[in-house]
This record gives C-alpha cells, structure tokens and sequence, in this order.
C-alpha cells in the first residue's frame, strides 16, 4: 500500500494504482471524459489534468501511476481554468450543436462536462467546416461532427471484442475515426456488436433503432438475460411505454462483463414478424380464431388417445428458447404423463447429446467455466465456428489475441478464425489429430503417458490425417508452453471416441474444455433428456412448442404427413399456418422464465415489457394442457436438472 | 431613481426564446415594476432607445447583413448585452446551413423546393440584405451574459430578468444551466 495526499486529504491506494484510481477509491471526483472502467486508461482528453507538485505541467490523472508521497491538487484555480479551457478546445474542434443531437438533455458525457464547469457559451467559435456522417451501416450511425477523439470505440473494438475494426488517420486537426481502411462503416469488417455505441460519450456512434427513443432518465431498466444462444449474456433491456427501446450489455454481468453480440443487441429491435393475435382452429380447411378453452380441449382430445402409442403415435417437439420451467413441464406431459417416444426439442440435441453421452460414461463432468476460457493464453478452437455463433467466445477470443495469446484452429474444413490463427491442424478426423498431439508432446518429453506409444501413435496420426509430424512437434510444443490453454469444442465434433481423446488431451495439458451448447436452454434440456434426434414417422400427432423461434423450412418439412398439428408460437409461420390448432405465446422479453447456461449457471431472465392481452406464456399454456390432460405437473425442474451427469457441473 | 430599460429583439431566431419569456406568465407584471420594458418584438416599439436602454436582449443567429446591423445597433445602445438561447449562443440550427454553401442553400430555398413552379429565382433586388454564415452573436459583437437554452426555461428568463432589474448580474449554473 502507498499513501498519497490529494486536497489535503491522506490517501491510501495500492501499488499501480492511477492517482484517478486512487482518488475514486477515496471518493474524491475528478472530470473525466475518455476514461471508461473497461478500457486501457488513454489520456487523450486531459480533462482529468492534476496539480502534482514538483511536476513542470499539470498532469493527466488517469494514466499517471500513484506514487508514494505524492501531493495532488485536483481544485485550484488553475486547474479550474485548464478544464474549461480543454471543453473549449474540444468543442471548437467539431460541431457539437445540442439542440438537435440524440443525447442531448442526459446522455452526452460532454454536455454534462460543459455543465459541471459552469460553462454558459464557448470561447471559441467552431471551425465551422461539415465533417462525415456515415450512415451506410444497417444499425449503427457514424456523425464524425460530434466525434470528440477519445478513441474508446477504437479501445472497445479492440479491447472488448478484439474485432479493430475501428481506427484513425491522419492527425492533429485532421484526425478521423475510420472503419478499416477508411471504408464506410457498411462495408467494413464490423460485426455489428455494438459495443462502440454503448461506449461512446456522445452522439457520435448511435443506434438507428434507439435514436431519439429515449434518453436514460425517460427509459426503465431491466437486467435480464439474453436468450439468443447458450452463453446467455447479462443484458439491461431498456423500455419506455412498454416498448423495448435499446438493449445494452451489463458491464457488471458475471458471464460477458458488458459485451454482447447482435443477435442479443439488434436483432430484437429489428424484429417485425407478424403475431399470432389469437387462439386457432382448422375449421373447413380455414384457421378460424376460438378461445383458449375450445383450443386446449380440442388438442387433449386429439392426444389422450394416443398415449403409449409408438410409431403411431404422437411426436413432441420444443424450442431451446423456452425456460426451463416451460421445458420441465413439457417434458412432463409428453414423456412422462402422455408416455410419447419422440419427445425432443427443434435442436434435436445436436449440440449436446454426445457430451453428455460422454460425461455419463466418464462418471464425471469434464468442462471448465467460461471464465476459465477468459483467462486463456492459448486458444484451441475445435470444430467450432465461434465468428457466426457464440459470438462473445469469439470476442474472449479475439481480445486475448491481441495481448498475445495464441489461437490454434483444429477443423475439417475452413475455420472462419483462420486469418488469425497461429496454426491449423485439418483433417477429417478430430480424434487422430488428438492422438497425434498427445503422441507428439511424449515424444518430445513434453508430457508422459506410458499408456502411449509416441512414435507408433505419431506414425498413425499422420498417415490418418496427413498432417505432417512437424506441424504435429510443432502444435505439441506450443500446447505444453501455454500457461492456461483452453480448448473450444463445438457440433463438428460428434464421435464419442474423438471427443474422449480431447477430454484426455486437455487433461494432459492441463487445459480448460468447454463445448458450446446451441440454443439458450440446450443444456437445461439435456439435463432433462429432451436431446434426441427427430424422426416423424407415421405419427399421427405433433405438439409443438415453438415459443418464438423461427422454424426452418427442413423442420417443417417433417411434419407434412401428421394429420393433427398444434404449434405454440407467437409468430406466424409456415409452420403455424398449417397447423390444426394455433396457441399465441409471449417472446422472450415478456415473460420469465428460468435459463441454465452453458456454464452450468442457472440465470432468471425477467420479463421487460407485458406481452399483448391475447398471448399467454409458455409455461402457462403448458400448465393448462397439463391440467386438461389430466397430467400433473410437477414443480421440480431445478431438482430434475441434475438427474443426470452432465458435461459440465452444475450449479 | 429610474427603473432600468429593457430592449429586446430577434434576429436569425425561432421566437421561441421569445415565447419562453412570455411562459414567466404573471411575473412579467413584477418585471414591469422593477424595470421599464421597452422594445421587443413584440410590442409596439421596435427600435431600442437611441439614447440607451440598460439591458439588451437578442435572440437568434446572426444570419444576414440585418441580423448584423441589429446586433451593432443594440450592441451601441446598451449597456448590457444578452443573448438569449442556443441560437444566440452558439449560432442553433440556423448554424447547421453552414454545412452547405451559401449558392447551394439559396438554390434549395428559392429554386428546388418541391413547392416551387418552374419560376423560382433567387431574390438579388440591391435593396435586400445578403446573407451570410451563420454566427453566434458573440462572433460580432461583444456579449456580456449568455443564457443558453433551446430554448432557456421561464424560470431561467425570470431569475435573469429579476436579477438584472435589480443591477446585478445573474450567475447560470446547476439546474438552470443547459444548453438543449
């Protein structure tokens, strides 16, 4: 511990410490404007300038390392007068107009820095030259005339994402935030996640969907979790008159710690499905609107007296984005109360079926944490596309590379990281390639195994793969160097035998394995045996639940010759327009609902907004069928989850 | 002792600064008793004091060879000088023509506006004033206080006005300061 004076005031801080660091710690406020918690300290704004004595010049308090002994003045007139004085040089530099601007009147970091000064005019005209407005992208807006320089979408793009796509030319009075090589931020490599938006203090970056929407002093907060995929992201839906205006990442979330991908930030702004408005019946070959109560009978009727049957009997299909409340009591109706043999979800346990298949015969879970991944110095992505899917791994990912980790890709065919990997093991199969790593690192004394021969093993994996013992030796090495590998494993991947000798081979290096399981609740859905692959085959039946999922044409595909379909869903659908009975439901951000995440951590996502009158939840109309049925429901989804041994353990 | 004299006017400006001091509501009547309210806009007289008033207020932009004489002839004839709101302030959105150049600005107004006939022509008569960049006030003249608001609440406008009829000078800060 160091001890410094700030204002008088004896200050403890720790080693390394920034005297704004130590002066938050002890409650004393100094301006700040290009500082973000999340991102490197920068210096670039020097609102933050200090009085150090002995120093020649005011100092930037953000990047200056706390020094034992220092004396700091943070409130003399002359730093008083310094800060003005940088508002005014920023303003003067662009067009910062407040009257028309989205964020104005809350939202502007620089607003609220004029108005903490008492600053009434500026002492400097603006050079009155139009810069840039790029609005070439589908969500984000690009106004370079209120663009105050800080570069934390730059730091974002590279620190939080790891994606840099974003950049500056030039310099001085011609420095310009630039998408790649100065291409419209359209046609850049951006992935649209967003994070530049949420961090930039003022109206510079916006969001086309949110613009104008409301400022956070007119919105309401609601920390939820998103449901776009299995890592489920801590979210902050913002509404305003029971309508989502902008979703943001919760930078204290425990699983992404603030970052989140499109799919969890835009796509439910941009999503204009029609609703399903009503419960429906095929009367005459026409959906005719009925209430609820002749819907559910007419599907009881329907199903009663197909229990027990088989082949013939009815088939039961759920989506991965309903809570595990929904997904228990589905389960219940189908598989233990209407005893049905085809009862899985529109995922067909494609993600997780053959890990947990795994973790039964291993007796033991064999995944790590994602926080574990987070901390990694060496990558190994296997079979996993973690740019279009997962994204936030694929930032975890990304970001570490940037501070120096090492990314190895292991596919059988194109891996989308494959411009960023350090080295690439391809062949058709996953298994050998582990065998030939294991065989490399006893080989070279890198590791021990005397259950192995290196050289026949080695010899045998390259003559499967055709991947050259070089790159082999190579792989090994860099392997055993890494203080904290992880290994990424997704869908690809679907030999039990291939996957155990991965299990085995992160066991050597003393690595962190995690699978990436699919939709929101896969693994909740694992854990209740709903992983099965889908066969419709002469059953006379189908429930779906499909909640707001949208079905894929393959999927509806497979129930062209079951003469009796119900769908649960809140979008029309091709799927819903041929069904016989239609159920409306609330999305996601209506309802609540539990979600077990890939992780193994049980979240709550909460409803953000009341769903339209006409739509019920998932778990309410699955309550009702229950009941109609004659089935009990039963309340113990949190105990079922743990009825089998999972690949991951959970909480 | 004489009460002080008032004199407003507008120049590049929506008059909404203008309304929003109207928005005092009845206190305008205590304004009245402390200080005489001369010209404004609004009221009959148009032209402030040739032989000065205490307290010049000017609302809007400085847009045109007009605007510019308005803000010299109220700058020569008070003693305090007010800009009252954004556009007076900074330039407002008036300002936001300054992306464009002055020919491409007259042409959209006067000759490509969807609602002009084919005779649209851009007025060039020697006795109109011409129009310029658009300035804050304070680019032409000397200000001695801003009240920057789009526009400044009624309460601000009181408390300047009250303040200023009582010989001092006001101090926007904190709630009453903001700049949208």
């Amino acid at each position: 511990m160091i001890t410094l004076t700030i204002d008088g005031k004896q200050v403890e801080a720790k080693e390394g410490m920034t005297v704004l660091e130590a002066a938050k710690a002890s409650g004393i406020h100094i301006p700040t404007l290009c500082h973000h918690p999340s991102l490197t300290p920068y210096g670039g704004c020097r609102l933050c300038l200090v009085e150090i004595e002995g120093a020649r010049t005011l100092q930037p308090s953000c990047t200056m390392p706390a020094g034992n002994g220092m004396v700091i003045k943070t409130n003399t007139e002359t730093v008083r007068t310094t800060r003005k004085f940088v508002l005014d040089m920023i303003f003067s530099e662009r067009n910062h107009f407040c009257p028309y601007c989205e964020v104005s009147g809350g939202d502007c970091e620089l607003q609220k820095s004029a108005y903490e000064q008492g600053m009434t005019h500026w002492s400097f005209q603006p050079n009155w030259i139009p810069f840039e407005v790029d609005a070439s992208h589908p969500y984000i807006i690009m106004d370079q005339n209120r663009c105050i320089l800080c570069r934390r979408c730059v730091r974002a793009c590279a620190e939080l994402v790891g994606n840099s796509t974003l950049g500056f030319e030039e310099r001085g009075a011609k420095s310009q935030l630039i998408a790649d090589l100065a291409v419209p931020l359209g046609e850049s490599s951006c992935i649209s996640c967003g994070t530049c938006v949420q961090v930039c203090p003022t109206g510079s970056l916006i969001d086309r969907w949110s613009a104008y929407r409301g400022l956070e002093k007119d919105v309401e907060s609601h920390p939820t979790i998103c449901v776009g995929c299995s890592i489920g992201c801590n979210i902050d839906v913002q509404t305003r008159n029971n309508s989502i205006v902008r979703i943001y990442g919760d930078w204290d979330g425990g699983v992404n710690g603030g970052v989140i991908c499109k799919v969890g930030r835009f796509y439910p702004m941009t999503d204009q499905r029609e609703r399903i408005t009503s419960p429906m019946m095929r009367v005459d070959g026409q959906l005719k609107k009925v209430s609820w109560e002749e819907a559910l009978e007419a599907i009881a009727k329907k199903l009663q007296p197909l229990a027990g049957k088989d082949g013939d009997g009815m088939a039961a299909v759920a989506s991965t984005r309903l809570s595990t409340e929904s997904l228990h009591l589905f389960k219940n109706i189908f598989k233990d109360g209407l005893k049905s043999s085809m009862v899985t979800t529109t995922e067909q346990g494609v993600n997780t079926s053959i890990f947990s298949k795994v973790a039964e015969q291993l007796g033991k879970p064999f995944e790590a944490k994602l926080d574990d991944v987070e901390k990694a110095d060496l990558f190994i992505v296997v079979g996993a596309d973690i740019v279009n899917e997962h994204e936030v791994i694929g930032f975890f990912v990304k970001r570490a590379r940037l501070e120096n980790s090492a990314l190895y890709l292991v596919d059988q065919s194109t891996n989308s990281l494959e411009n960023l990997a350090d080295g690439v093991l391809r062949a058709e199969s996953y298994g050998e390639i582990a065998k030939g790593i294991k065989a490399a690192m006893v080989k070279l004394g890198l590791a021990e195994d005397p259950s192995i021969q290196p050289d026949a093993l080695l010899a045998e994996a390259v003559k499967a793969t055709e991947i050259s013992d070089e790159v082999f030796m190579k792989a090994a090495y860099a392997f055993a160097s890494a203080q904290q590998p992880a290994i990424i494993m997704g869908s690809s991947v679907s030999e039990m035998q291939c996957i155990k000798e991965w299990v085995s081979l992160s066991e050597m290096i003393k690595g962190s394995m995690v699978t990436l399981k699919g939709g929101a609740n896969s693994l909740a859905a694992a854990q209740y045996n709903l992983d099965t692959a889908l066969k419709v085959n002469g059953h006379q039946a189908a429930f779906i639940a499909l909640g707001d999922e949208d079905p894929t044409e393959k999927f509806n595909a497979l129930f062209e010759k079951v003469s009796f379909l119900a769908v649960q869903a809140t979008y029309v659908s091709r799927l819903s327009a041929r069904a016989d009975v239609v159920l409306p439901v609330q999305n996601w951000a209506e309802q609540n609902g539990h979600y077990l995440n890939s992780d193994g951590r049980l979240q709550e996502s909460i409803a953000a907004i009341t769903g339209p009158a006409y739509a019920w939840s998932n778990q309410q109309v699955l309550e009702s069928l229950a009941k109609k049925l004659g089935v009990e429901a039963k309340s113990d989804w949190n105990a079922e989850l743990h009825n089998r041994q999972a690949m991951v353990t959970i909480q | 002792m004489t009460k002080p004299k008032i004199s407003s006017d507008w120049m590049a400006g929506c008059s909404g600064c203008h309304m929003s001091l109207l928005d005092i509501d009845e206190r305008i009547i205590k304004v009245a008793e402390l200080a005489d309210i001369r010209a404004t806009p609004i009221t009959d007289l148009k032209e402030p004091d040739e032989d000065g008033v205490a307290v010049g207020i000017l609302e809007g932009g400085v847009n045109n060879t007009a605007n510019e004489e308005q803000a010299h002839r109220m700058r020569s004839r008070c003693k305090i000088l007010v800009a009252l709101g954004d556009c007076a302030v900074f330039g407002g959105v008036p300002a936001m023509r300054n992306y464009f150049t002055l020919e491409e600005s007259l042409r959209r107004a006067y000759i490509e506006t969807e609602s002009t006939d084919s005779e649209g022509k851009i007025p060039d008569d020697p006795e109109l004033c011409v129009p310029t960049r658009v300035r804050a006030l304070h680019e032409v003249v000397p200000v001695d206080l801003f009240v920057p608001g789009c526009p400044p609440d009624p309460d601000v406008i009181f408390y300047v006005l009250s303040e200023l009829a009582q010989g001092r000078m006001p101090e926007i800060k904190e709630d009453m300061l903001h700049w949208h």
